[in-house]
This record gives C-alpha cells, sequence and structure tokens, in this order.
C-alpha cells in the first residue's frame, strides 16, 4: 500500500494556488496563452491507417482496420465504425490495466459521438453485399503519455488514422453475383474511406477564480481546473458534439463563446491535418511508382527520375504518348542514341547529360514549375507508364555511369513496349499527339541546339585547364 | 601505477558492463564503492549508465540522471506531506516508499504544539536515515507560495553545484527569485511575480541538456524575447 501510494503523482497547495494566481493575469505555467495550443505533431507508421500525435507531451497512437462482417438488421446497407479505447498504465500512474476507467469510457464515447452523429464516415460506401456482407471498421487508440487533453489528441489521431486508411477492393463475382472476391493490393489499389468532414475535438478546462477558460489544458492544469467542457465541430462552423460531464457551472454566454473559440480552432487544426495527410499520401505513392519500375532494369531507376522530371511539362505526355506513334518514337530515339553515341566517346559526362538530353527542355521547365508537378491527380497506370519511358528512353538524365549500356537497354526496352501499346489509346489521343510532336519538335530542337553551344563551351573550357 | 587505469573513466561516461577497474593493478588497497558499480571478482563493472565519479581517497560511484531518486543520508529534499499519523507526517520524497518525519523534529515543537501541515504542504527536509525499506526525515520548513516542478536527479545536482550553475547565475543577474532545489528531483522557486516564476521555471526545465555556453545563451535569448514583448 505505502509502495503505491509513493508512487502516485501529488499536487502541492503551492501548484494549486500558484497556477490560479497566474491565470488570472492570464498566464499559464509553460508560457502560454489562455487559447494557444501546444505543438502539435502528427506522424504515420509503416501500416496503412495507423497514425501517432503529439500534442505537446500528450502522445496518442491510433490503428484503423477493417473486417467483413455482417451488418446489424435495421441497417443492412450500412458498414459499421467503432472506437476501442486503451489506457495503457505507462500513461500515467493512475491509469491501471484491465477495465477501461471512467475517463477511458468517456473519451471514448466523445470521439465515437463526434465521427458517428456527424456522419463523418460514410457508411453506405462500406456495403459490399446488402444485408450480408458490409465493412466494420475498427479504431484503436492507445494513450502511450497522458501530458493532459487526451480527448483533442486522441481524436487528431483517430481522424488521421482514418484518413490514411485503405480497405482493400472487393467485387462481385461467382454465378449470381453473390460471391465476393477480394482483391490483395497488388492486384488492385486499395481504396480510402469516404470522409466528408473532419469533426474536430477542442477541450476547455475552467477555473473557478474569474471564471476563467483555457484551452488545451496540461496535466497539472487539469487536476487543478473546476469544469472541463469539449466542443466537437468542423471547419465548415457545424457542431458536432458537445460534452460536460459535471464539474463547475458556467454561464451561457460563456459557453458560446468557446464555440466560437473552437470553430476558429477546428480551421486550424483540420488545415494541418489534411497537409500532413497529403504528403504522406504523395510519399507513398512515390514508393509505389518505384516499386512499378524496379521489375524491368535497374536503369529504370534513371528513367523514373527522369519521369518524375518530365511530368512537370505536361500531365499530357506523360497519359498520351502511346505505341500508336512508336514510329515517330523510333525516329527520335534513333536520332538522340546516335547523338548520343556520338557524344559518349568523345565529351565528358556533363556534355553527355545535356547534349543527348531531350528533356532539356523538360529539366528547364521542371526547375521553373514546381506547382503543376502533380502526376498522381491523374492515375498513372502500368501500361502508360512504360510507353512514356519507351518514348522518353533517350531523354534521361544519365546520372549514372555506363551511358553506352543504358542506351542498350533503352534500345531493347523500346521495341518491348512498342507491340504493348499499340491497341489501348488511339483515337482520342491523335489530336492531342499531333499538337504535342509539333510543339515538341519546335521546342526540343531548339533546346537541344541550345544547349549544344553552352555545353560545347562548357566541356572546352572544363578540359582546357585540366 | 593505480593511478592510470581509474583516470582513464573518470568523468568519463560509463554504460552497464564497462569495466571500468582492474583490481589485479591495485593491490593492498581498499576501495569504496558507491552506487553503480559491482565487484566482479577481480574487475569492477559499471551497473548503471552514467559518469563515473572518484572523490579522494579511495571512493568510486556512478552518477547518473533519472527520474526515480534512491534516498540517500544527509540529503537534502522537497517532500510532499501525504498524511499525518500519530507522531509522525508521512511525506513523500520520491523514492521508494514514503518516509517519516517526527513531529519532534521541529524547532521548539513539542507534543504540546505540533505544526499542522496540512495534506499537500511542501516541506524542504533532510534525509536522517534511508535504509531500502523506508526513511527517517528531518526537517529545515515548509515552503510557502511559489511553484514546485520536477525534474531528473542530474538536473538537481547541477542546479546544487558550484560554482553557481550558469543558467541560475545568468537568470540571476536579471531577475530575483528564491530558490529551494532537492536532491530528489524537485525544485522550488518563488518570486514577486507570477510571470517571473513561470520564466525561471521554464528556463531551467530546458537547461538540462545545454552545456554552459548554451544556458547562457538560452537564457538571454528569453530574457531579451520577454522584453520585447512587455515594450
Amino acid at each position: 500500500m505505502e509502495q503505491r501510494m509513493a508512487n502516485t503523482w501529488r499536487m502541492t497547495v503551492n501548484e494549486k494556488k500558484f497556477i490560479e494566481t497566474a491565470l488570472e493575469s492570464g498566464l499559464r505555467i509553460d508560457g502560454r496563452r489562455p487559447f494557444d495550443y501546444r505543438k502539435l505533431e502528427i506522424k504515420f507508421g509503416k501500416d496503412e491507417g495507423s497514425a501517432e500525435v503529439h500534442l505537446g507531451q500528450t502522445h496518442v497512437m491510433a490503428f484503423v482496420t477493417a473486417q467483413l462482417v455482417q451488418p446489424y438488421r435495421d441497417r443492412p446497407n450500412d458498414g459499421t465504425l467503432s472506437i476501442f479505447t486503451e489506457f495503457s498504465p505507462m500513461a500515467d500512474p493512475s491509469f491501471e490495466p484491465g477495465r477501461p476507467g471512467e475517463s477511458a469510457v468517456e473519451l471514448g464515447r466523445v470521439i465515437d459521438r463526434g465521427l458517428r452523429e456527424s456522419r463523418a464516415v460514410d457508411t453506405e460506401s462500406l456495403c459490399i453485399l446488402s444485408g450480408k456482407l458490409v465493412w466494420a471498421i475498427r479504431v484503436d487508440l492507445h494513450i502511450l503519455d497522458n501530458g493532459g487533453n487526451l480527448i483533442d489528441a486522441a481524436n487528431i489521431a483517430a481522424l488521421a488514422g482514418l484518413l490514411t486508411f485503405r480497405r482493400p477492393e472487393c467485387s462481385l463475382g461467382g454465378e449470381n453475383g453473390q460471391e465476393v472476391i477480394i482483391h490483395p493490393p497488388e492486384e488492385r489499389e486499395p481504396l480510402h474511406l469516404i470522409v466528408h468532414h473532419l469533426p474536430i475535438a477542442v477541450t476547455f478546462a475552467f477555473f473557478s477564480y474569474e471564471s476563467s477558460v483555457v484551452i488545451d489544458p496540461t496535466h497539472h492544469e487539469e487536476a487543478v481546473m473546476g469544469g472541463r467542457m469539449t466542443a466537437t465541430l468542423n471547419s465548415n462552423g457545424d457542431v458536432c458534439a458537445i460534452q460536460k460531464a459535471g464539474g463547475e457551472a458556467i454561464l451561457q454566454g460563456v459557453i458560446m463563446q468557446c464555440l466560437r473559440i473552437a470553430a476558429a480552432k477546428a480551421g486550424a487544426i483540420s488545415d494541418m491535418i489534411k497537409k500532413e495527410v497529403d504528403s504522406y499520401n504523395t510519399k507513398r505513392a512515390l514508393l509505389k511508382i518505384k516499386r512499378h519500375s524496379t521489375p524491368r532494369d535497374v536503369d529504370r531507376g534513371a528513367s523514373d527520375i527522369g519521369l518524375k522530371q518530365n511530368s512537370s511539362v505536361d500531365q499530357m505526355r506523360v497519359d498520351e504518348f502511346s505505341g500508336h506513334h512508336v514510329q515517330r518514337i523510333k525516329q527520335e530515339c534513333e536520332e538522340g542514341i546516335a547523338k548520343q553515341s556520338r557524344d559518349v566517346e568523345s565529351e565528358t559526362k556533363l556534355s553527355d547529360k545535356t547534349q543527348t538530353n531531350r528533356s532539356n527542355e523538360d529539366t528547364k521547365n521542371f526547375i521553373g514549375g514546381p506547382s503543376s508537378w502533380d502526376p498522381y491527380s491523374v492515375g498513372v497506370d502500368s501500361d502508360s507508364l512504360k510507353a512514356s519511358l519507351a518514348s522518353q528512353g533517350m531523354q534521361m538524365p544519365i546520372e549514372k555511369q555506363k551511358d553506352s549500356k543504358g542506351e542498350e537497354t533503352r534500345s531493347e526496352a523500346k521495341p518491348e513496349d512498342a507491340p504493348e501499346n499499340n491497341n489501348p489509346k488511339t483515337s482520342p489521343l491523335r489530336e492531342a499527339e499531333s499538337a504535342e510532336r509539333a510543339n515538341g519538335e519546335k521546342t526540343l530542337k531548339d533546346a537541344v541546339k541550345a544547349k549544344n553551344r553552352k555545353s560545347r563551351r562548357k566541356s572546352h573550357s572544363s578540359s582546357g585547364p585540366s | 601505477m593505480a593511478e592510470i587505469a581509474p583516470a582513464n573513466f573518470v568523468d568519463q561516461s560509463v554504460v552497464p558492463g564497462d569495466v571500468v577497474l582492474d583490481l589485479t593493478e591495485m593491490a593492498n588497497q581498499t576501495i569504496k564503492l558507491g552506487g553503480g558499480l559491482r565487484q566482479d571478482c577481480d574487475a569492477i563493472a559499471a551497473m548503471k549508465a552514467g559518469t563515473l565519479r572518484f572523490s579522494r581517497p579511495n571512493k568510486y560511484w556512478v552518477e547518473t540522471s533519472q527520474k526515480r531518486y534512491v534516498p540517500c543520508v544527509e540529503d537534502s529534499v522537497l517532500g510532499i506531506v501525504v498524511d499525518s499519523k500519530a507522531d509522525n507526517f508521512l511525506v513523500d520524497i520520491k523514492g521508494p516508499s514514503l518516509a517519516f518525519l517526527p513531529v519532534l523534529a521541529f524547532e521548539g515543537g513539542t507534543r504540546r504544539n505540533i505544526p499542522k501541515f496540512e495534506v499537500g504542504t511542501l516541506l524542504y527536509v533532510r534525509v536522517v536515515k534511508a535504509n531500502p525499506a523506508g526513511g527517517k526525515a528531518a526537517e529545515y520548513g515548509s515552503l510557502k507560495d511559489g511553484y514546485m516542478f520536477e525534474c531528473s536527479t542530474g538536473l538537481s545536482r547541477m542546479l546544487l553545484s558550484s560554482p553557481t550553475c550558469p543558467v541560475l547565475a545568468a537568470l540571476g543577474r536579471n531577475i530575483s527569485f528564491e530558490i529551494a532545489v532537492g536532491l530528489n528531483g524537485r525544485v522550488w522557486v518563488n518570486a514577486t511575480e507570477a510571470d517571473k516564476v513561470i520564466i525561471v521555471a521554464n528556463a531551467i526545465m530546458n537547461s538540462e541538456s545545454l552545456s554552459g555556453v548554451q544556458q547562457i545563451g538560452m537564457v538571454d535569448k528569453l530574457l531579451k524575447k520577454i522584453n520585447d514583448l512587455a515594450t
């Protein structure tokens, strides 16, 4: 018993008095102002749907998983969403393993209410077979460190997990369309959940002196506060849920003021969540592109880089180059390769890069225009990828050694690519292609010529002193 | 000759498993081993991660910085009153168990006028007896007002070192404040205004991993920012 008593955290009277007196002058013990949030960091794990949130010292992790189950009888067309919380004893000495305590249940309920009542997650899209099979989404929240304000942090973690989670794609098959085939992620890209809006929970703490209100209380402030209120809003200003469990009574005017402040904070936090999720998605998509290219050959690494650079030019080039005008491409390739072979022997690598590189214009564009680079808004599928690689084979910046080897493999690759892509994209692309060709010819040649001069000068100067 | 081996490791960081002393080289010497060291036949190995310290004539120990406190005799610590029994107060000093503070340990304390400490009072006490099961404390007095925060034992040792720790010296040049440091990782700060207390507390909490020069730089930046805000 004594051991247990020795381990719990205690509050001294000095602390309590000090926190309250400091609040009277609008100061908080960590130097924040009353309506400032602590530093918020969102990180994602290796699995999809796992998110980690640091809010000051509070540390929460969320894991989202999905399972196929039978739907509820009164809702045969809806999937289900359930929240589970785990208050780990390492987060706080007062957390006990086993049955969730009162605060654990409250946290789970507040987050669940915010997501479910406001219909943030679209459950109808989770239905596979009406009345028989639906997806049940399960969110597990693990509290790893209790630095105060667990509800807000856990809510953000749950939202980040739901936004990055992907469920496998299913299709109906079999004789009467009753068999469900779940496609593995290698076969078909898993799908995002449909999330209509982001309900953000904002917690306020009330103190007895001068009815001071603060946002995002720390652990110490929570021990001193007289009451707490959590308002869940989205960035549109809709109130999704409000929770005030006991504690001090507060005036109606104060509640309305809190809701207004919460609306502003909710907007800021949901922007931040979206930004982090977007950067995570782009990173993930980049990894996937590299994975597509490795089966071909090692030098494709270079071609990936070339592809990315080129895609800045216009989206159309990636999608619309096809085997249909392989003839054109072959000619260009041959010219390019001829140029290459000339240059490889005579000049330095630097000039190789610049001369043989039809993507001169592209690289110029790339350097100038990061804003136009969004290759993933239009889905890149493997066929068009191969086609574009073939067409732009000679445009690679040869960053590594063995230029001749690269050429050989590229010329090998071309004939392979050509027959594959004859069929899919013919008619709708013709106009675009011809326009492309016209544009391409003019601009490419000009670019190449200009670069020739520049690079010759450069190479001369570099070879001069050496 | 006997000085060569230990000199290599004294004041250096050691990790568990490091052999810090070779007894074969030091015959006919008695050495006192403090915390964090273990004898393995002829070799003395470190059990904890920290800095090896040596004090004349023959005492070695490993100084670690952690959140837990192991009560040692003659340590000044900050305790919180948890309960009051017949002739003892139970005081929490962040050790493995609670410490007893005899009621009669106060100046002018007799059975009649027992000082009344309510639960949660902060006391500055000295450890008189420390055994694994519990400890006994003697009292300097209770601390009124101010703000107490917790830190690691390493930071409290640094704050108590002499010459004065750079962060305290830098803060003291600009702000007047009172401070009581307990070796159990608790620090109490008081000043005339709340914002000064907050500045001092946060500066100290941030200074643990900084070197002396960095500490002074941090304090200067902090004070400058506050002065800019004030004006």
